[in-house]
């Protein structure tokens, strides 16, 4: 599958080699960076699959390519005639910017009706119904099993505007923040260190 | 600096009036088919002509190409034919469309997507989009269907 696959193995590399250079420093430290890096989690994504709807055919549309075509973290976008969806392959070493895909769809006349987001994980572990962030954003994971993600996974995203109003509903019920109704965290994460305000993407795999 | 973006402006400015209008005389158009071969629309003067804009990818382009193919071998005869215009940027997607959908009109493929020179002058901005040619090459109708279309191209025939 074209460019966006390949894997930036480089950083996660060098951030191993570091750790084991403080190894030798001081151990206290070395178990203080390793539980953080544990729970932050590294992790790249490459590509996410859209499948947009509304009156008429996304994929028949100019609109909606052009309009994902001008993000700037956005290499190539392929329709997918299977599964009636986009695939957005991301520039290397770009963050990608989940809501800017959304709003690309949205300026295009169309909606989200389905999104996920594929990337390289490297040991990062996931709770149920748990804040973690991956590749400097946060994300809520809901109906999973407790797990450490390795090698190439697909999230889908169930915030409000990325799925049907069904789904989302699902959704909604699995957990008791309030955060999945906005996608922002709320007062009640500030103790977390999140500060109120901050987008939490809600996935699922 | 200040004459390129006058060029480039200017530019815009005659691609833009220069898409292809109904009344007018279709701009010729070259691409290759499927064995690599340049094909021209001109090539098809004293016929009537369908230009049909698809792709792959592209559901009702498939499902409308189901109907052409139902119309064609008897229009064909009469002195019809088609030149559909695939902007699939994948040339083995097309061609595998092509052999699934069993399409025996004259394919030709313009790599580049939407952004291509020919889909950008004609201005397609969704696809299916056809234009119906008269035997003079004079564009007579876009996007008819059906058996609005079959009428159209029977009394073209007829002219």
């Amino acid at each position: 599958m074209g460019p966006g696959k390949s894997v930036n193995m480089l950083p996660l590399y060098r951030a191993f080699l570091s750790i084991k250079i403080i190894v030798m420093k001081n151990i206290v430290i070395t178990c203080l960076i390793i539980v953080v890096c544990t729970f932050q989690g590294q992790a790249q994504f490459s590509k996410a699959t859209i499948q947009a709807s509304g009156l008429t055919c996304a994929m028949c549309s100019r609109a909606i390519d052009n309009s994902l075509k001008q993000l700037s973290f956005v290499e190539t976008v392929q329709p997918d005639i299977k599964n009636s969806a986009f695939t957005v392959l991301f520039k290397k070493n770009e963050t990608a910017d989940i809501d800017a895909l959304r709003k690309a769809v949205e300026d295009a006349g169309f909606f989200v009706a389905k999104f996920t987001i594929t990337g390289q994980f490297n040991n990062v572990a996931i709770k149920n119904d748990e804040h973690i962030a991956i590749d400097g954003r946060e994300y809520h994971f809901l109906h999973v099993q407790d797990q450490v993600l390795n090698g190439e996974k697909s999230l889908l995203v169930v915030d409000k505007s990325f799925v049907t109003t069904a789904a989302f509903k699902k959704y909604t019920a699995a957990t008791n923040m309030q955060c999945i109704q906005t996608g922002k965290a709320g007062g009640c994460c500030e103790k977390a260190g999140l500060s109120a305000g901050t987008r939490i993407y809600h996935v699922t795999i | 600096m200040k004459y390129l973006l006058f060029a480039s402006f200017l530019l815009i400015a005659v691609v833009a009036s220069a898409q292809p209008k109904i009344g007018t005389l279709s701009p010729e158009i070259t691409l290759k088919n499927l064995d690599g071969k340049d094909i021209s629309l001109s090539s098809l003067k004293g016929k009537v002509v369908l230009i049909d804009f698809w792709a792959s990818w592209c559901g009702p382009c498939r499902k409308s190409m189901k109907h052409l193919s139902a119309i064609y071998p008897a229009l064909k005869a009469k002195g019809f034919e088609i030149y559909g215009i695939s902007i699939d940027e994948n040339k083995d997607d097309w061609k595998k469309a092509v052999a699934a959908d069993k399409i025996s009109w004259l394919q030709v493929n313009e790599n580049g997507g939407w952004n291509a020179p020919v889909a950008n002058l004609w201005k397609i901005d969704q696809i299916p989009t056809s234009y119906l040619l008269d035997k003079q090459g004079k564009i007579v109708a876009r996007d008819l269907e059906g058996r609005q279309l079959e009428a159209k191209i029977n009394q073209l025939l007829k002219d």
